[in-house]
């Protein structure tokens, strides 16, 4: 690993040579920002050598434009004033490269959700807004300085946390692609929760069957080390170096240390457990769709409960899910529906005879499993509509037997009340209690409890805390096979940077002047990644911060009591800059 | 064809083949991308935002498609396909990829888009989902990546491909469409300076060939070249015709009728010192003496020649060339001989000789000449059936004849003459005997003609003409009595001039070779009808083209080919069916006024009005997508950055792995007739209503299309295509709810106002977050009701009136009026990836999708060992779900490759 030590502060401002690109986004800015007027205005700014608009600054056309541009006048600075930094900070910062001009030199300027977005009804200000936002960015890359991008070298090797569906076949995946592998499960055997199912949906395979191939499989392969009856609890080091603790046995037992390069996060998910009482739970008769599926897995003909034949089933959905009932989960648990549907189909097979009704909300087989739903109705399930505002409500009848009232929405709100024999609850997928491992890795739940994504669209398996991933049902309610295929996922993640043997890490990060620290500690407790230390050299101390461990958050700049830390990329010196750039542009 | 390695093969650049093409990258794994459209980004750059975090899609989309296209293990083709994909013993796959001609150097191009302003083609805009229009030459939408112009061919447009001369009809048509008469005039003249004569003369087969034929009529092709070519001519303007500097070669032209004068024209503008020698004392060939003037004036013809002077051809006139060698000698380098066909044959019956028996190009070259025969009051028999003969009839007519009958040996139907010429001259008063044959020519004591002795035919078996051969009718001889005959039977080249210096078949006509009109004296060249016997002025003109091209490759030592560059012509049918319906619209009337005793030479045809020619030439249907017009070639900064001649490319790839990431269908909603998608015009698939929410939309605001109204009553109709045994689908398609109520949302937002309704079967809001999202549409005050609509049906004013079953509020049929429908459309499987491969080796699944036997362990894993699917070509996803899947993919595509030799990457999924 390569710590590279930059000088704070930048040039006088007087010696830059900047470009400034004004963004019209197709309309999206220039439909409320006169962009012509605000290169106009910044035009006469100090340093403002090229100043120009484009309909669309990203595309590939302007692009080239720009790289023409920074070597046609030689710009020692670049300002591009468009949408969001998320955005297309790394699409410029390539320009620049591009051209030969270092990308920290570079600024982005956000005059689109932070200008035009949210000032359509009045142009003249959102152009005033515009060029103090642009002036804002012009001042800071007045002293901005070259940065060169922290080289980190990754170990080719991944700990998988987790040793169900998801997780196993993580591991093999990492070990094909000759990724080393260390697999730890908190359980004494693999396998999950699929390791007890029978018959699942949608390709009639044995869960039982799946797990046992995949178990052989990672037995197969030298690459995977598998550490069961044992749980992470300790997290140090940073991208590509983290050194995990394994503790093997009951808590007080010894921790061995693993090196590795990524961390798949494949923890699974808890069944919903309902409260006593709701939809009848504690009642003799009612059980969950998991105590049911094994019932009706382990069958071999008709259903048998305390001795007695079963003849009929009432089904209510969404136990725990949407808000049913008032439950607090407000998520739909996405896999119940389509298992229920299959597990009634099943019991149909093995007792045709038998009744079953199912009280729904909404029937979600989404794609493929919605011949399923088909096939259950063509076996005789009978299907029940109720609304959250009027819940069903189970009870035990004198004779012993289950009854379930219901209002059905699709045969005109009619109230029936139903004799069945068993009743099961369709609970939702829970998020694991796993408080431990959250503070262990610092990993964010979102309001469900779940592990949040960086995005759920394009980044599902990614994390905020680089290289670490998360797979299967920890992240969200899955299906057994949407487990997998995100376990592949944080796979290919993992591989695409262990393969290469090296990251490059943006070198915004924090820098302590170590003749103006006075060691006095605030800034270690400031912050979050443990990424400062205290050094010594005789009896002189001072903080230093890793740039690795470093995200560049800039906690600890303001507690520092000496103003001995700065944030490079975002210096004393740009920020006042900017400051007083926006200062001086009248309203 | 070059054959590259790279170690995987994505088909398909949406979302799916992206996130594979850059995680396989980042690996380190050379990969070929290869995308069929001109941008990557698939369907996802199309939609306005996603669902449930309401980014924006081209936000996000963008960086990672620049991505793609610039990583550097990415081999990223826009605009090709994949022909077909072989797989070897060795476990390797060969894939054959074509690079679909662009026409447009994607280095040169800056994305300027000024090609696209001067485009004069529009059509329906297949990224606005047909909302809009767009050009021919086009940057695919704004965002595009990479950000190229793409100028779209689908072939050849039936006129142009027709014409004989090679001129582009579609070209100038849509130029005067556009209001651009001088382009028009301009693109007629790079082929021919013939421009006004063709405008009046050409017998038109573009317009036979014409698509519109089959609706109201043909557009009056010919008659707009004549438009722009009196256009030019009251705009008094040069004909900025750019000539190359002189190369020090003379080329002489042995004729100078349509041939020799565009071969002339031709090579003079490659920079040729061209003279053209001339046996006749005017100009002009058959132009000149052959045609007459009611249907080609002579100051028009001598206007076109003006044209060839005009470049410094020199015209010698009343000049027999009888030696060519001396020609050589005089400093020429190659020699054209395009005497065409001048000599009428004789009628080969006893009394042929006798006093008022004239040839018919003979006669008509005397009128032409200012010599016409007394023909006042006298009988006139025609005989021919030829346009020579219609010619001939309707000369004598204007010459005073007391009466004027064709005698033809065949039918009407089966007469040589265009049809338009027979009629016109019936109109004229020309009669027809049909189904004679001259057997003698009576005369009187004095030698005149007084009577031509006929028998009557009938038609037998057909003969290598196709048309039935005539046999004399035995007893059937008869005398039609008459004072002058004129045989308009054929013509015949004369080619006795060159002796024996240039080889002749028996029927005259000079012996050259079939492509490059080479002689057998080398400097010699030959073309037009004195090769071929008489055709007509179009073919002629086309023959000189010709001519001149293969002159210039053998005088710059260039291989005596390359002429015929059109593209393959389109189907019309296939060009008929890009939309739904036809309005017809009025045709063209005809311009000329014949009159029952014509007494003078005036040119029958009127011009076009400009209204008239605006209105014609609007009714093209550009059925070749771009129309050849050249504008964009003209407009563009780069030079030769466009080229239209550029061809499809094909090369071939070997891979280890295979990636077939082709993405689905939308349902088309037309299957779904009771929706009325396609008839009512406010009634519109959910994609549509995201393109007119997208940041890119075609509108700039939400409205109805059917009158640009806002709407303010809206219903959705969800599961369009979907959960529907009737349409062959009973899968569900899982992102419609979801994208519904995305845009449920966005609605309500953009219109504050407006109601939402959205009917449903069951509100599929399975992800993480979507049910939330849900809610909120809810909360919102979008109003959700359960139950299928059974029928829409549309008010005067394009409201739509929805018929359904109102489940959970009693069960009664209700109906309810909106401004605005919006189908939910669901997904089909395009089987654009089983094609690629041999028939069954990619087995689909039971609905269709590409299979994934092993999904349960390896999801995306198909039925070909290699070979995986990334996305939504297996089945219905979403954009995270794609995600997802392409990740899976990728992780087991590493490991086939890390494996391949020992196979042990795989994990066996138990039946």
């Amino acid at each position: 690993m390569t710590e590279t030590m930059v000088p704070v502060g930048g040039p006088e401002a007087s010696a830059r040579r900047i470009g400034v690109y004004v963004c019209h986004c197709g309309g999206n800015i220039s439909d409320y920002v006169d962009v012509e007027k605000v290169i106009a205005d910044i035009r006469g700014a100090g340093d403002v050598v090229v100043a120009k608009t484009a309909m669309f600054t990203c595309s590939d056309a302007t692009q080239q434009e720009i790289v023409a541009d920074i070597q046609a006048n030689e710009l020692d600075g670049l300002v591009v004033a468009s949408c969001s930094p998320k955005l297309h900070t790394y699409t410029f910062r390539g320009v620049a490269a591009r051209a030969g001009l270092n990308p920290y030199e570079y600024t982005q300027v956000n005059i689109r959700e932070q200008c035009s977005w949210v000032h359509t009804d009045d142009t003249q200000a959102a152009t005033a807004k515009a060029t103090a936002l642009v002036n804002a960015g012009i001042g800071r890359t007045r002293h901005t300085t070259p940065l060169v991008p922290l080289v980190v070298e990754t170990l080719p090797h991944t700990l998988v946390i987790g040793g169900g569906i998801a997780g196993l076949r993580a591991a093999i995946g990492l070990a094909d692609i000759g990724l080393k592998v260390t697999l730890v499960e908190r359980e004494l055997a693999l396998g999950g929760w699929v390791k007890d199912l029978g018959t699942m949906y949608p390709h009639n395979r044995n869960g039982r069957e799946l797990i046992d191939s995949l178990i052989a499989g990672v037995k197969r392969r030298p690459a995977i080390t598998v550490l069961t009856g044992a749980e992470v609890v300790g997290k140090a080091g940073s991208f590509g170096n983290y050194r995990m603790s394994v503790r093997i046995g009951d808590p007080g037992s010894a921790s061995i240390e693993v090196a590795v390069g990524s961390v798949v996060v494949a923890t699974g998910f808890d069944a919903y457990a309902p409260a006593d009482g709701e939809f009848g739970f504690g009642l003799d008769g009612v059980v969950t769709l998991p105590d049911f599926k094994a019932m009706v897995d382990s069958a071999t003909g008709p259903l048998m409960w305390k001795g007695r034949k079963v003849r009929s089933v009432a089904y209510v959905y969404c136990v725990g899910s949407r808000g049913t009932g008032g439950c607090a989960g407000q998520a739909c648990s996405r896999y119940c529906c389509a298992a229920t549907v299959q597990t009634a189909v099943q019991l149909s097979g093995l007792d045709p005879a038998i009744g079953q009704y199912h009280l729904y909300r909404d029937m979600r087989t989404y794609g493929k499993f919605e011949p399923l739903y088909t096939e259950a109705r063509k076996a005789g399930s009978v299907f029940l509509k109720f609304d959250n505002d009027m819940p069903p409500a189970v009870e035990t009848r004198p004779d012993g037997r289950l009854t379930v009232t219901v209002t059905d929405l699709l045969t005109e709100r009619t109230e029936l009340a139903i004799p069945v024999d068993l009743v099961v609850l369709v609970t939702a997928m829970a998020p694991r209690a796993n408080d431990e491992l959250v503070k262990v890795l610092k990993l964010p739940a979102g309001a469900d409890g779940f592990f949040n994504e960086i995005h759920p669209k394009l980044r599902p398996v990614e994390t905020v805390v680089d290289g670490v991933l998360i797979a299967g049902a920890c992240q969200g309610p899955k299906t057994s096979s949407e487990s997998v295929a995100s376990g592949l996922a944080a796979v290919t993640q993992s591989a695409a940077v262990l393969k290469k043997g090296y990251t490059e890490l943006d070198p915004l990060v924090a820098l302590v002047v170590p003749e103006a620290c006075t060691a006095c500690g605030d800034c270690l407790t400031a912050c979050p990644y443990d990424a400062i230390a205290m050094t010594q050299e005789g009896d002189r101390h001072w903080a230093v911060i890793s740039a690795a461990g470093c995200k560049g958050c800039g906690g600890c700049v303001p507690m520092c009591p000496e103003s001995a830390i700065d944030l490079l990329g975002y210096t004393d010196a740009e920020v006042t800059s900017m400051i007083e750039s926006l200062a001086e542009v009248p309203a | 064809m070059t054959a590259m390695n790279y170690d995987v093969l994505v088909v398909g650049a949406g979302i799916g083949g992206m996130e594979s093409a850059l995680k396989l990258g980042d690996m380190g794994y050379k990969v070929l991308l290869v995308e069929k459209e001109a941008s990557v980004g698939g369907k996802m750059i199309l939609l306005s935002k996603v669902f449930p975090t309401l980014d924006c899609a081209s936000c996000i989309s963008t960086p990672k498609m620049a991505s793609t296209i610039h990583h550097p293990n990415i081999t990223a083709l826009t605009y090709a396909r994949v022909d077909g994909i072989r797989r070897s013993p060795d476990g390797a796959f060969h894939a054959t990829v074509t690079k679909k001609a662009r026409h447009v150097d994607i280095d040169a191009c800056t994305g300027c888009q000024k090609c696209e302003t001067a485009c004069t083609v529009a059509v329906p805009d297949e990224f606005n989902a047909d909302l809009v229009a767009r050009r021919a030459a086009h940057i695919t939408f704004p965002q595009a990546v990479p950000k190229k112009a793409v100028i779209s061919r689908e072939g050849s447009s039936p006129c142009s491909f027709a014409c004989p001369a090679g001129i582009q009809a579609h070209g100038y048509v849509s130029l005067i469409r556009s209001g651009l008469n001088e382009q028009a005039y301009r693109l007629v003249l790079d082929a021919t300076p013939l421009v006004g004569t063709l405008g009046r003369a050409c017998y038109a087969p573009c317009e036979g060939e014409c698509t519109r034929g089959s609706l109201e009529g043909t557009l009056p092709i010919r008659r707009l070249k004549r438009y722009a070519s009196d256009a030019h001519e009251a705009s008094g303007n040069g004909t900025g015709i750019e000539i190359a500097a002189p190369n020090g070669k003379r080329v002489a032209i042995v004729g100078s009728g349509p041939t020799g004068l565009t071969a002339a024209w031709q090579l003079a503008r490659l920079g040729y010192s061209v003279r053209i020698l001339e046996a006749a004392p005017v100009a002009g060939g058959f132009l000149r003496l052959g045609i007459p003037s009611y249907r080609l004036p002579e100051a028009v013809v001598e206007r076109d020649i003006d044209n060839v002077r005009e470049l410094g051809v020199e015209i010698e006139t009343g000049v027999t060339v009888r030696d060519l060698p001396a020609l050589k000698a005089q400093g020429f380098d190659a020699v054209l001989v395009a005497t065409g066909t001048h000599k009428s044959q004789g009628l080969g019956v006893p009394g042929e000789d006798r006093l008022g028996v004239l040839g018919g190009t003979d006669f008509l070259r005397s009128v032409k000449l200012g010599h016409a025969p007394n023909l006042t009051g006298k009988r006139v028999v025609v005989v021919g059936g030829g346009n020579v003969a219609m010619d001939t009839a309707r000369t004598a007519r204007r010459l005073g004849a007391a009466s004027v009958t064709v005698a033809y040996r065949r039918g009407r139907d089966e007469m040589p003459a265009h049809h338009v010429e027979a009629a016109d001259a019936e109109k004229e008063g020309v009669g027809f005997a049909l189904q004679v044959a001259p057997v003698e020519v009576t005369g009187d004591a004095a030698g005149a003609v007084n009577g031509l002795r006929c028998q009557r035919m009938r038609l037998g078996a057909a003969d290598a003409s196709g048309r039935g051969r005539p046999e004399p009718i035995p007893g059937s001889e008869h005398v039609i009595a008459c004072d002058v005959i004129v045989a308009a039977i054929g013509m015949r080249p004369d080619t006795s001039a060159f002796g024996t210096q240039l080889a002749t078949d028996q029927g005259g006509r000079l012996v050259a070779d079939a492509t490059s009109r080479q002689t057998a004296l080398s400097y010699v060249f030959a073309a037009g009808d004195a090769v071929h016997g008489p055709t007509d002025i179009t073919r002629a003109v086309g023959e000189g083209r010709r001519a001149a091209h293969m002159i210039n490759r053998w005088l710059t030592g260039g291989m005596l080919a390359g002429f015929d560059d059109r593209l393959p012509v389109v189907d019309k049918a296939a060009v008929l069916a890009r939309q739904k319906a036809y309005a017809l619209r009025p045709g063209t009337p005809d311009g000329s006024t014949l009159e029952a005793a014509p007494a003078d030479f005036r040119e029958l045809e009127a011009p076009l009005t400009d209204a008239e020619a605006t209105a014609g030439a609007s009714r093209c249907i550009d059925c070749g997508v771009c129309s050849e017009c050249n504008e964009c070639v003209a407009a563009c900064p780069v030079d030769g950055c466009i080229d239209l001649r550029a061809r499809d490319e094909s090369f071939e790839a070997q891979v280890g792995a295979v990636v077939v990431s082709t993405g689905f269908k939308l349902f088309p909603a037309d299957l779904k007739p009771e929706y009325g998608w396609g008839r009512f015009r406010n009634v519109i698939t959910g994609m549509q209503m995201d393109r007119l929410l997208a940041p890119t939309r075609p509108f700039n605001t939400i409205l109805r299309p059917g009158d640009g109204k806002l709407p303010e009553r809206i219903a959705y109709i969800l599961c369009t295509g979907s959960r529907d045994e009737q349409v062959g689908n009973p899968l569900c398609s899982r992102f419609c709810c979801m994208y519904s109520v995305k845009q449920n949302q966005l609605l309500m937002g953009a219109l504050p106002l407006a109601d939402v309704t959205v009917h449903y079967m069951d509100i599929r809001a399975p992800g993480k977050r979507y049910d939330e999202f849900y809610e909120q549409a809810k909360s919102m005050g979008a109003n959700y009701i359960k139950g299928r609509v059974a029928d829409i049906s549309e008010t005067p004013t394009g409201d739509l009136v929805l018929t359904y079953e109102d489940i959970e509020n009693g069960g009664g049929v209700v109906k309810a009026e909106y401004d605005l429908v919006v189908l939910a459309v669901g997904v089909q499987p395009n089987h654009d990836a089983e094609q690629l491969f041999e028939v069954g080796e990619l087995a689909p699944d039971a609905w269709g999708w590409v299979g994934e036997p092993e999904e349960d362990l390896n999801p995306g894993a198909t039925s070909i060992p290699g070979v995986f699917v990334a996305g939504a070509a297996s089945g219905a996803k979403d954009i995270a779900d794609s995600i997802l899947h392409a990740g899976a993919a990728v992780a087991q595509v590493a490991a086939h490759l890390e494996t391949a030799k020992t196979g042990a990457g795989k994990v066996t999924v138990p039946a």
